[in-house]
């Protein structure tokens, strides 16, 4: 069996060329908690590279998704600042293997969080919250992958964007959204599709922030998960995602 | 083109009133018919609507009393699952309509569906020709979340456009939610929906969902009330159209609504 270390190269290696490899679950036998290790080094290397940490992803967040892949609980990755797309910019499509997009809510911490807290000590960390959308991109061959293929691979995450920063005191549970292409609707939800309340999803990350040893820290964005299904981009697609009451973000696809 | 089946002459009156009797006999026996689309011309919405048109003379004259209207069909994901590009509509009745928190028999709709909807109700006519949204804006009292029990009179929901216009657009009952709001202030575009059956998400969506806005589909209604010589009045209740997926009911299950802005609305399903 090859290493983690050499596994975490490989990803790394495919995230930079935009290359899409074979599913290392294929060759290799690895456990949740390999997978886990794969995903830090793999970040450790961009990391070194100059890319600071600036968060966290939380996957498989809708609960229907879950119950469809048999899955018990959420998945997470590792946010760096090379993975920002400005609201509104373009989003060089030639850097990503085969992308996609959904809707999401972000969290803006104004305090660490880590281990078994309760929901409203996770609101009571909160500075702000922003509608954002996130772009996924596995760097598996056509998107297909097992669950320690998709952890080691920082959770498909690539790319997010957030828009416009709003208080938190708002009861953001149930907004409705609508993420549309070159303005023509192609997913509406609400935010109670992420876990019936996204907060829960920002509990669950300090929890996970725990097992890996890594506090999440003020100054931290907090992307909540899918709100709906992700929908595949092409060049050439102004994305736009609107939420209730938070307003607008948006990016365009270039080739 | 030879082997294209040829579309039957045009629906007879005497085949109309025979269909329309056939699902008044449906809901008076509680037992469904099989569609009728194959007894109607090739997409042949004026005979569907006869039907329809024939069952309200019919109850209307049997003392039911019409206090508005639903639209049907109104997500892009259903016009496409029946292949057609326009919503429908169908009539609403009094002893259709519950209270926030009734508990209803689940035998009083055959095959029982459950949709979160805004509901829309008129302080004044729509009776001008090609009603523009600020005339309807303007006509608007006040708005409620709302709950639409839909069912089916043909069999195993088999349903097209026309067996559903003909079953009076599958309704059923209604449930409105009982603290009005104005619609200044209200997203209605953007306004998230949320259906649950004992807790458990069963629905999801936003009222775009409702093609691109629930007032969009109000306006549609009150133009083609217009053109069929049936303009809506003061005091109509317009049930505008499903916000999400609909959702299966069982015996003991409770549903309630929630539309962010506009509040909540329930109802509790008997045997």
């Amino acid at each position: 069996m090859s290493d983690l270390q050499s596994l975490a190269v490989t990803l790394d290696n495919a995230a930079q060329n935009a290359q899409a490899i074979a599913q290392l679950s294929h060759a290799e036998q690895f456990s949740m908690a390999d997978a886990y290790e794969i995903q830090k080094r793999s970040i450790a290397l961009r990391v070194a590279r100059g890319a600071k940490r600036v968060g966290m992803k939380m996957g498989f967040t809708s609960r229907a998704k879950m119950i469809q892949m048999g899955l018990f609980d959420m998945i997470w990755g590792r946010l760096t600042a090379d993975m920002v797309l400005e609201d509104g910019a373009p989003m060089p499509f030639k850097k990503y293997v085969h992308p996609r997009v959904e809707p999401e809510i972000a969290f803006l911490l104004k305090k660490p969080l880590i281990g078994s807290i309760t929901p409203m000590q996770a609101l009571a960390a909160v500075e702000a919250i922003a509608p954002a959308m996130e772009v996924i991109d596995s760097r598996y061959a056509n998107f297909k992958f097992a669950l320690n293929d998709v952890v080691a691979d920082n959770a498909s995450s690539s790319g997010f964007v957030t828009g416009p920063w709003n208080s938190p005191t708002l009861d953001f549970s149930n907004l409705g959204l609508v993420m549309s292409f070159n303005g023509r609707p192609v997913q509406i939800g609400s935010t109670a599709g992420i876990l019936g309340h996204p907060l829960r999803s920002l509990v669950a990350a300090a929890r996970f922030a725990e097992e890996a040893g890594e506090p999440l820290e003020a100054g931290w964005i907090v992307m909540a998960g899918g709100a709906t299904a992700a929908e595949a981009l092409k060049p050439g697609t102004w994305v736009e995602m609107e939420m209730q009451s938070l307003g607008r973000v948006a990016f365009n696809v270039a080739a | 083109m030879s082997t294209t089946k040829a579309a039957p002459a045009k629906t007879t009156t005497a085949q109309i009133k025979a269909l329309a009797e056939g699902i008044r006999k449906a809901v008076e026996t509680g037992v469904a018919v099989k569609p009728i689309r194959d007894a109607l011309s090739e997409r042949d919405l004026d005979a569907a609507y006869a039907i329809q048109r024939v069952n309200t003379q019919y109850w209307v004259k049997q003392g039911r009393r019409l206090v508005g209207r639903k639209i049907g069909l109104t997500s892009k994901s259903v016009q496409t699952q029946l292949g057609v590009d326009q919503p429908d509509y169908g009539m609403l009745y009094a002893d259709m309509a519950l209270c926030d928190g009734d508990e209803v028999p689940l035998s009083r709709v055959m095959q029982p569906k459950v949709e979160g909807e805004v509901a829309l109700v008129l302080e004044r006519d729509l009776d001008a020709e090609h009603i523009t949204i600020s005339e309807l804006i303007s006509a608007v009292a006040y708005v409620v979340p709302a709950i639409e029990i839909v069912g089916s009179r043909i069999e195993n929901w088999n349903i097209k456009i026309q067996d559903t216009i003909a079953d009076n657009a599958s309704s059923g009952l209604f449930v409105l939610g009982n603290e009005p709001r104005k619609l200044a202030g209200l997203d209605l575009r953007l306004c998230g929906m949320v259906m649950e059956r004992r807790g458990d998400q069963i629905s999801l969506g936003a009222g775009a969902a409702c093609l691109g806005n629930p007032l969009n589909a109000a306006v549609w209604l009150a133009r083609t009330m217009v053109a069929v010589g049936a303009p809506l009045k003061a005091g109509d209740v317009l049930m505008t159209g499903a916000l999400g997926p609909m959702g299966t009911v069982a015996p003991g299950d409770v549903i309630e609504v929630r539309i962010a802005g506009l509040g909540s609305v329930r109802t509790a399903f008997g045997a």
